[in-house]
């Protein structure tokens, strides 16, 4: 999608702050847009809001309560954040202003989403190597991210190279980089 | 003990710019420092072997403290000695305990304000879930003082850490029983510290009436009710550099003779080590009111920044620290007649055959960034974003040479910074 479409899906939406399209299952940027100029990491945002809207389903479907057409309210102390599935290879987030009415936010969601999803493109997706997306899902949320690889490569013995090139690993080092990938981030599985 | 009792042990070699309590080295390093020192540990030999490691290089660290300690206050009982070494552990900024113990050794320790748990639960508590307990410090030092108290032999005693705050427990709780433990390990002295001559670098008239300044104030630090030392933006502790020392050379020796093709991953994480301290430390000192009323405020001047940054150094007991080269943008040399880490190694397994100055290189290279990358008149927030910004990947810009490491049997120890082209 060229930043001319995204920018007119959200033509005549004031309370619109931010939106951002995140291409799943890998939780990529795939475009954003942004009333001002700030300093976000867009692409940061935008994985973060992949991988809650993927958090989100997964509760749901463990509650027997999922369905595709969920959306994610956020109230935050300025924003008001509204999350949702465009389909099975993207996810969209918006920002609001904090005192749009909710009402007339869903009203403008789905004009948005109307426009966005006529432009974004039919994908096949293809699934990239368990190693690769583990690698940077630890580069992500490690609390010294700085470090991350750094810790991993002690862990599991394998080089700095060859997690940079973690398509190319063997099965039982992937399984070394999940299990330091559990010890890292606190997690007793890691669902990607 | 009381306060002006342990005061009066405390002494600091000008000379070679290292502190002591009687014959024991210590340094002082802030929370951000201990928790990733320890993290790396960890990451290097697994939590099981990090632990037993971080435990008994504790106990032999603070065995040679609290013996000295108990001889020089006359301490005989039991009941004196475990006192002692409460109020002397509390004092250093480590957390107020509560040792319980019989006459064979078996008790427990008690503790709800332990600097590394503690420390641990503030700064990654909300974002990881800990599976281990963070407290060997507290563990080793328990062990030696219940050791020395009933004299058993070191070795006799070891703790398990049944309780931690840093995994949500409402305290922390270490058991002691009589047990196999590692066997100790011979620790470094006052005496046995060797230096060369110190030398004059750049700004030295500048940096002498800091240091003078720096020491006074750090005279009067001692833990708070918690026994925990809050300064300068951080949880600060005088801590033993032996137990620095003696976790990070186990740590590389261990992994270069298992994992060798990673020892470069491993060296890389104690150079960042000294990254995580200078920056947290040093940067969060000079933001400090007290910085403010001892030197005035910040210019954004590399030269002055380094200049207050060996002052720092000097001060905190990292060892005789001095800039003899400096082109502002281009070059940094950082060169020590003694530093805290050379002199460890050198007794304790010989000369070296690589550097093994890993906090010392990562504090050469974190004073070029900070002198010329930070804006200190704008009295920047010292964040994890920030340091990313600064130390994270290719942003880094600085990269360092170890020309003489006087644990490989040089006269000095040397590190040339240089901007990258």
């Amino acid at each position: 999608m060229s930043r001319s479409m995204l920018e007119q899906a959200v033509v005549g939406v004031a309370p619109l702050k931010g939106i951002f399209i995140t291409a799943m299952p890998d939780c990529l940027l795939y475009d954003a847009w942004q009333r001002d100029e700030n300093d976000l990491d867009v692409s940061d945002v935008a994985s973060y809001f992949g991988d809650l809207v993927r958090s989100n389903r997964e509760g749901l479907k463990a509650l027997g309560s999922w369905s595709s057409d969920m959306l994610v309210t956020i109230e935050s102390a300025d924003t008001l954040v509204v999350l949702q599935e465009l389909n099975e290879h993207f996810v969209c987030g918006s920002i609001f202003d904090r005192d749009a009415p909710l009402g007339m936010v869903r009203l403008h969601l789905k004009r948005m989403v109307e426009r966005i999803m006529d432009q974004l493109p039919k994908v096949e997706a293809e699934e990239r190597p368990r190693g690769v997306r583990l690698v940077e899902f630890v580069r992500r949320y490690a609390p010294d991210p700085h470090a991350a690889i750094l810790r991993i490569s002690v862990r599991t013995g394998l080089t700095t190279e060859q997690l940079d090139a973690a398509e190319e690993l063997q099965a039982a080092d992937v399984e070394k980089i999940e299990a330091a990938a559990r010890r890292i981030l606190g997690l007793t599985q890691i669902n990607l | 003990m009381d306060p002006d009792a342990i005061a009066a042990i405390r002494t600091h070699d000008d000379q070679r710019g290292l502190s002591f309590f009687g014959e024991t080295p210590y340094v002082y390093h802030c929370h951000h420092y201990n928790l990733f020192h320890d993290q790396t540990i960890d990451d290097v030999l697994g939590e099981e072997r990090g632990t037993q490691v971080r435990t008994a290089a504790a106990r032999d660290a603070f065995r040679q403290l609290l013996d000295e300690c108990f001889t020089a206050a006359g301490a005989q009982t039991p009941a004196e000695r475990i006192g002692l070494a409460q109020t002397l552990f509390a004092a250093m900024g480590h957390g107020k305990t509560s040792i319980e113990a019989d006459a064979d050794g078996g008790g427990r320790i008690t503790g709800s304000h332990l600097h590394y748990g503690l420390c641990w639960r503030e700064k990654y508590g909300q974002k990881v879930k800990r599976f281990d307990p963070a407290d060997a410090v507290t563990a080793g030092f328990g062990i030696a003082a219940v050791e020395l108290a009933h004299r058993l032999h070191s070795g006799e005693l070891r703790a398990i850490e049944k309780l931690c705050i840093a995994q949500r427990d409402p305290t922390c709780e270490i058991e002691l029983s009589r047990g196999e433990a590692p066997r100790p390990a011979e620790v470094l002295g006052k005496s046995r510290v060797g230096s060369s001559p110190a030398q004059r670098g750049l700004w030295e008239d500048q940096i002498e009436p800091i240091v003078e300044g720096l020491l006074q104030f750090l005279g009067g630090v001692a833990g708070d009710e918690r026994g925990l030392v809050q300064a300068f933006n951080v949880f600060v502790t005088a801590h033993l550099s032996n137990y620095y020392n003696a976790t990070i050379f186990e740590a590389m020796h261990e992994l270069e003779r298992t994992s060798p093709a990673v020892a470069g991953s491993g060296e890389k994480l104690f150079r960042e080590a000294g990254h995580v301290c200078v920056f947290n430390t040093f940067g969060n000192i000079l933001l400090s009111p007290e910085w403010e009323s001892l030197v005035g405020p910040l210019p954004d001047d590399p030269e002055a920044i380094t200049a207050f940054n060996l002052a720092i150094a000097r001060s905190l007991g990292f060892g005789h620290w001095l800039v003899p080269e400096f082109e502002v943008g281009k070059r940094l040399v950082l060169r020590t007649t003694t530093n805290y880490e050379a002199p460890f190694y050198i007794n304790r397994y010989g000369l070296a055959d690589r550097p093994r100055c890993y906090v010392t290189e990562g504090a050469a290279l974190a004073f070029a960034v900070l002198a010329h990358r930070v804006k200190w008149s704008q009295r920047p927030s010292l964040d994890q974003a920030f340091y990313d910004s600064l130390f994270r990947g290719a942003g880094l810009g600085w990269e360092t040479e170890v020309v003489a490491d006087q644990a490989r049997g040089d006269d000095v120890t040397e590190i040339v910074v240089t901007k990258s082209s």
